[in-house]
């Protein structure tokens, strides 16, 4: 079929537009008029499968996905009235209330117990009634272990991220990087690429990458583009984000 | 965000004292248990074995008694680029991977493991043997002698893989850490002696003397003016960011890498 | 029907055709879809962070204070750690001996903690033949109840005496005296220090002072140091404070005005980086000091105020040295040019504060009395004695004595039993000797050996003769945390903690010129099941009762050390605060006074406690008159120890016609520690080639003996061979043969064992003090 149209097309030598015009009109009503004969089908079954593979199964096949030990309401403790000590904090002091900065200018992430302790002193008197303080309380506070809470945002570590040269001296607000994260009432799932190992929040929520807002990804080309945009472009060497 | 920074360029270097040191290898070892160098049971093999900071043996070739011995502690030189555009550091300019690069705000190499891709280019374009191959994996189930050793390694310093190229950064995350201390305490700008690196600090003779080349209050600056002041391969014009000092006529003239047949420009003038 | 069916089979015929088709579209649609490069963007990512490839764990970093143990030099270390695990060791600003620095064993010391294939993981029973290294765990109590058995066995049967302990701790520690008082309580004499150079100066202390207190010297405040072997800068004395003097002698202000001279045979550093080297034939040094005595003396360039005042014998010395050690004899007999002997003697006599030291390489092994009498006669000459810039003499630490030693009827009898005469027992080496020859003649002398913080089977100079007397032995108990050669040959493995696991005291490290007591206090928790020997033995001690029991009555070995360190508080001197800005050796200068900044012993010792020190470097000296106990009250000339050292050995002119000179160098470990395997990074491949370590000798030589560079050859003596290669060095004393210590270990793991010979099996050092005059052919 396709040699045909060909053919015609080349015989005829002045209405070559014309004919061009109506071999491909042709070629494609016989395609779509007989699918099968032409082959269309098989194009047609081969593609839908792979993108429905790739859209839908791929991204439920690759990450895998951990429920965290235990709940932790972020909403709950960013309120001044259950949280004393919040008042006239802004959003970014109330997230460093727990995630806050060591003397050095280091940064310790994720609290340990000994911070939740502060509040949650007692084991009779857990401050709620959710079986989460309960078993915040009972299994790790008494015992003196530690949550084995896992990281959303923990970068690979080739990377070295000093959150006290963008939070305290770039004055960034924590939503860029990590969004509504503080707004939560529940823990999302954690859900780990099995390949690389990361964390999907890092490397970007989306299967195909497409980002709308600033912390859809926190990719290497993500920082760059907020340095440069913010008129850093020194800090976009090398050696500033990476160890 | 404002910018508050004054962005003068830094231009971190090292001067060695020759007549200081002692030979004694205590920067190599500080070196390698800073930065997580690996350690394999045969480091005898000096091409395999890899030493960010190695000291290198010459003598003056005289009969006893008079032989002397002379050491040359050898970091990476960071080599800068010309300033004309005419050239860069040796290694950076072939690198196809852009894993090292300089950096114009502190002048210093960098070396991006996670993008070597091991072709090894580098490491023959650097006139110092400063580069070093990870032929193997340092830690690993390949490698039982090492066990129980991993529980030494810094955070500060992400681990190699094989297959990548490593080289001295200069302890880039010790000026990272002097920032962060900087910051902590509402100051942009490090004062002398803040950022100093692993060998520099562990030197028992304070032979190493580190800081900022551009910046004429240093020690650095001052010491790399002195008369006995030189650099290695200097008729290279990699612009080395580190200096050495010497008293004695017969190490600097290695300095500059002249074989028997070769004559010094300095004493006969046909060159 | 027939075209309809024909339609369907060809409207479903699979051809190759729609198969392309079909990977076109599946090719396709896997492009439209993130498959492909979300994938391969993973992969990449897979494959720069290999799973295997550790992420070592990050936490909030901090630092703790401690003392390096690995040698007696006393530095000061700052462990960083991140939570609890400990990631480097760095010198600690804070800290008079090494203000900042370390040495290269003290930075890689981290990985003799982390090896665990050199480590005992707890106690161990030997299962296997001796050496073998097979052993079976067991517990704690299984192990002291053995032992506790097998010794009061011994003790019931009238065998007190057959106990034995080797024991590497430094001088004067609490280790050392609790060890020696286990002994002493039990009922044996049989207590072996690690031969050491201080046997030695204290040795020459009490001919020429009168007092056995060790003689340390103030170099930083020297303006010329002439120095007779001692490697400054391969780890003499203390490492930390010697390498921090080079860099101060050597600094800008200073490098006109200090002098250092070194007396050696070899290009070692100290002699290359000196600024004259005096290269004298091993074993003449006495002749070279009493040759530059000889000069200072004929042209009246002693101080004669010293001499009249404080000195006897000068007479007789003069005599002497006038007669036969003349420049020109000298010369002869030294090697150096006669031109050279005067020109030093000169240029030392007439420095402002000239000091000369003694002490060969690191300073480890004995001497020779006769060299250490001559160098203390030329620092007579110059007055160079208790005074800034000299020789120090302290008096001892304050330490508080250890109360309550009890002895019954048993250890009473039994101590009168002794088995070194007169002549042995001064000197650690003789003692050796004599107990080694004693248990290979099969003279049932030891029925059970404990060995402490010491390694025998290696470091002894005595070509292997300790080793195997172990094999005879019917019971070795070993408190080694490492298996080193030692610990392999032994029944029972009592393993201490590391030294970054452990509480511990320094107390005077060698060579510091002032008072000084430092605690090391753990920087970490114990990795395994270990246990701090001083805890062992009051444990031990309890489980054997009596009187041994109650001359251990403290509850563990930290009390022990509180208990010694309220004599520091009580005597109401020196300091727990260092002052970056005052240097002790500036304070020694100026004389300043120090006050302690604690007012209890409490507030005292719990600074100590936690890695902290306390020196004194005024007002301690001890004064003239105390100081010469001698018999005149003066320092003594001793002319009758100054005859030279021994002549070198009749050489027959076919074999063993060159001299071993065993050096030591400052990258590898001395003594019982393993060297840590970043060091290895620091020696040179014309050091160590894969596993032969190389010997130095002259190209001259080389010729004469038709050698090459890299040759492989077989070094023997009269009491063994080791094989290496040959290193062609121009700074080797020609007909001597050069070989590094610290390397032939045959214990340990990967990293150091069967890496080089060790010399120590050539020499015959316990018999001769002489360890650098053994005559050896090479094949």
């Amino acid at each position: 079929m396709i040699n045909q149209g060909h053919t015609s097309g080349n015989s005829s030598g002045d209405g070559w537009f014309s004919s061009l015009i109506h071999s491909v009109l042709s070629y494609y009503s016989n395609l779509i008029s007989n699918p099968f004969k032409s082959g269309l089908a098989y194009f047609i079954i081969g593609m839908v499968p792979m993108l429905i593979i790739g859209w839908l199964v791929l991204p439920s096949v690759l990450y895998s996905e951990q429920q965290q030990p235990l709940n932790f309401n972020h909403a709950l403790h960013m309120e001044s009235d259950v949280v004393a000590g919040l008042k006239d904090y802004t959003e970014a002091e109330k997230c460093l209330y727990c995630h806050s900065f060591r003397e050095d200018g280091s940064f310790t992430g994720i609290p340990r117990t000994e911070t939740c302790a502060k509040c949650h002193k007692y084991t009779e008197y857990p401050l709620g009634e959710t079986a989460e303080e309960e078993l915040l309380m009972k299994e790790y506070i008494s015992k003196g272990k530690e949550v084995p809470w896992l990281a959303y945002y923990r970068q690979p570590d080739c990377v070295y991220f000093p959150h006290i040269a963008h939070v305290k001296m770039g004055k960034l607000e924590c939503t860029v990087c990590h969004g509504a994260h503080g707004k939560s009432y529940t823990l999302p799932v954690y859900e780990k690429n099995r390949i690389s190992t990361y964390s999907r929040n890092i490397w970007g929520k989306n299967i195909a990458g497409h980002k709308t807002n600033t912390w859809d990804r926190m990719k290497m080309d993500d920082c760059a583009e907020c340095h440069t945009e913010k008129g850093h472009e020194e800090n976009n060497a090398c050696f500033v984000c990476h160890k | 965000m404002e910018k508050t920074e004054t962005h003068h360029g830094h231009k971190y270097g090292m001067v060695i004292d020759l007549d200081k040191c002692t030979g004694c290898g205590t920067c190599m070892v500080a070196c390698a248990s800073e930065n997580n160098v690996t350690v394999r049971s045969d480091e005898t093999d000096k091409e395999r074995s890899i030493t960010w900071m190695k000291l290198y043996k010459i003598d003056n070739g005289k009969p006893f008694p008079e032989t002397e011995v002379c050491y040359f502690p050898r970091p990476c030189m960071h080599c800068d680029e010309d300033g004309h555009g005419g050239h860069h550091s040796p290694c950076v300019s072939v690198c196809p991977a852009t894993a090292t690069k300089l950096d114009h705000n502190t002048g210093i190499v960098s070396q991006i493991y996670t993008r070597c891709v091991g072709c090894r280019y580098c490491q023959a374009a650097c006139p110092y043997h400063a580069r070093y191959f990870n032929w193997w994996d340092g830690y690993s189930f390949l490698q039982p002698y090492s066990e129980g050793m991993e529980r030494a390694l810094s955070p500060e310093v992400s681990p190699r893989m094989r297959g990548v190229v490593e080289k001295c950064t200069f302890c880039h995350h010790r000026l990272m850490s002097a920032k962060n201390r900087a910051y902590a305490e509402d100051r942009r700008e490090l004062e002398e002696g803040e950022y100093i690196t692993a060998c520099t600090e562990a030197c028992p003779a304070q032979a190493i003397t580190f800081g900022d080349l551009s910046n004429h209050d240093h020690e650095v600056y001052k010491l790399s003016k002195s008369d006995r002041a030189f650099r290695l391969l200097e008729r290279l014009n990699s612009k080395p960011k580190v200096y050495y000092l010497s008293s004695k006529e017969w190490v600097k003239k290695f300095a500059d890498n002249y074989t028997p047949d070769q004559i010094q420009p300095a004493t006969k003038k046909e060159i | 029907m027939t075209s309809k069916k024909k339609d369907i089979t060809e409207l479903l015929s699979f051809n190759r055709r729609n198969f392309i088709k079909l990977a076109v579209g599946g090719a396709v649609g896997a492009g439209l879809s993130p498959l492909p490069w979300k994938l391969a963007d993973d992969s990449a990512i897979f494959s720069q962070n290999f799973p295997w490839v550790p992420v070592p764990e990050t936490g909030e970093f901090n630092t703790v204070k401690s003392h390096c143990t690995l040698c007696p030099g006393g530095c000061g270390i700052e462990v960083r750690r991140v939570e609890d695990r400990p990631i480097k060791i760095e010198g600690r600003t804070d800290h008079p001996v090494n203000p900042g620095g370390i040495c290269p064993v003290g930075a890689g010391g981290l990985q003799l903690v982390y090896n665990e294939n050199i480590r005992f993981k707890g106690p161990m029973k030997r299962i296997g033949a001796r050496g073998a290294g097979k052993f079976e765990p067991i517990t704690w109590e299984e192990a002291l109840k053995e032992l506790a058995g097998k010794m009061l066995e011994l003790r019931n049967s009238g065998k007190a005496d057959k106990i034995a302990a080797v024991d590497g701790n430094r001088t004067g520690s609490t280790a050392s005296l609790m060890i020696e008082r286990l002994l002493t309580s039990f009922g044996s004499s049989c207590y072996m220090k690690m031969p050491c150079e201080e046997d030695t100066a204290a040795e020459v202390s009490e001919l020429v002072y009168g007092s056995k207190t060790p003689v340390t010297y103030d170099l930083e405040n020297s303006d010329y140091i002439l120095s007779f072997g001692c490697g400054l800068l391969e780890g003499w004395g203390s490492p930390g404070r010697l390498l921090n003097a080079w860099g101060i002698w050597n600094s800008t202000e200073n490098k006109d005005r200090v002098t250092i001279t070194q007396v050696e045979s070899r290009a070692s550093n100290t002699a290359s980086k000196a600024d004259k080297w005096l290269a004298a034939r091993p074993g003449t040094e006495t002749a070279l000091a009493l040759g530059i005595a000889c000069v200072i003396i004929t042209e009246g360039l002693y101080n004669s105020e010293f001499i009249d005042n404080k000195t006897a014998g000068i007479k007789e010395f003069k005599e002497l040295v006038l007669a036969e050690y003349t420049p020109d004899k000298v010369s002869e007999i030294t090697g150096i040019k006669a031109e050279d002997i005067k020109s030093v003697a000169r240029a030392y006599a007439k420095a402002k504060s000239p000091v000369a030291v003694c002490g060969k390489g690191k300073g480890l092994l004995n001497g020779d009395v006769s060299e250490y009498a001559a160098v203390q006669a030329l620092n007579a000459l110059t007055g160079s004695i208790n005074r800034p810039g000299g020789v120090l003499v302290n008096n001892p630490l304050p330490l508080s004595p250890l109360p309550g030693l009890k002895l019954d009827s048993i250890a009473e009898k039994s101590l009168k039993k002794s088995i070194f005469d007169d002549q042995s027992a001064k000197c650690s080496n003789a003692r050796f000797a004599t107990l080694t020859k004693k248990i290979l003649a099969d003279e049932n002398i030891v029925e059970i050996l404990l060995v402490f913080a010491a390694n025998p089977a290696y470091t002894l100079p005595d070509g292997g003769d300790f080793n195997q007397s172990l094999t005879k032995l019917p019971y070795t108990v070993s408190f080694s945390p490492y298996m080193d050669e030692t610990a392999l040959m032994a029944d029972l493995i009592l393993p201490d903690h590391t030294y970054l696991e452990k509480m511990d005291d320094v107390p005077a490290p060698s060579s510091i010129q002032y008072n000084f007591y430092g605690i090391t206090q753990p920087a970490m928790k114990p990795l395994y099941d270990t246990k701090n020997s001083g805890d062992v033995l009051i444990e031990l001690a309890g489980m054997l009762g009596g009187t041994v029991g109650a001359s251990f009555p403290w509850k563990g070995y930290e009390e022990v050390l509180k208990t010694r360190a309220r004599g520091i508080f009580e005597s109401g001197k020196g300091t727990t605060l260092f002052d970056t800005s005052a240097s002790p050796w500036d304070m020694i200068k100026n004389n300043t006074k120090v006050t302690p900044a604690y007012t209890d012993f409490n507030s005292m010792w719990v600074t100590l406690k936690n890695g902290g020190m306390w020196y004194n470097p005024t007002s301690n000296i001890m004064q003239d008159d105390k100081l010469f106990a001698t018999k005149s009250g003066r320092f003594e000339f001793n002319c009758s120890c100054l005859t030279p050292a021994k002549q070198h050995r009749e050489k027959s002119e076919d074999s063993h016609s060159l001299t071993l000179m065993p050096y030591e160098i400052i990258n590898l470990s001395s003594g019982w520690i393993p060297t840590p395997p970043y060091l290895y990074k620091t020696i040179f491949a014309s050091q160590l080639l894969k596993n032969d370590s190389f010997i130095e000798i002259n190209p001259e030589t080389a010729e004469k003996h038709e050698l090459k560079e890299g040759d492989r050859v077989t070094v023997s003596s009269e009491k063994g061979s080791v094989e290496a290669r040959v290193h062609i060095f121009e700074g080797a004393m020609p007909e001597f043969v050069f070989m590094p210590m610290g390397f032939g270990h045959t214990a340990f793991d990967d990293f150091v064992k069967g890496k080089g010979c060790n010399p120590n099996s050539l020499i015959d050092g316990c018999n001769d003090t002489a360890w650098w005059n053994t005559p050896v052919r090479i094949n």
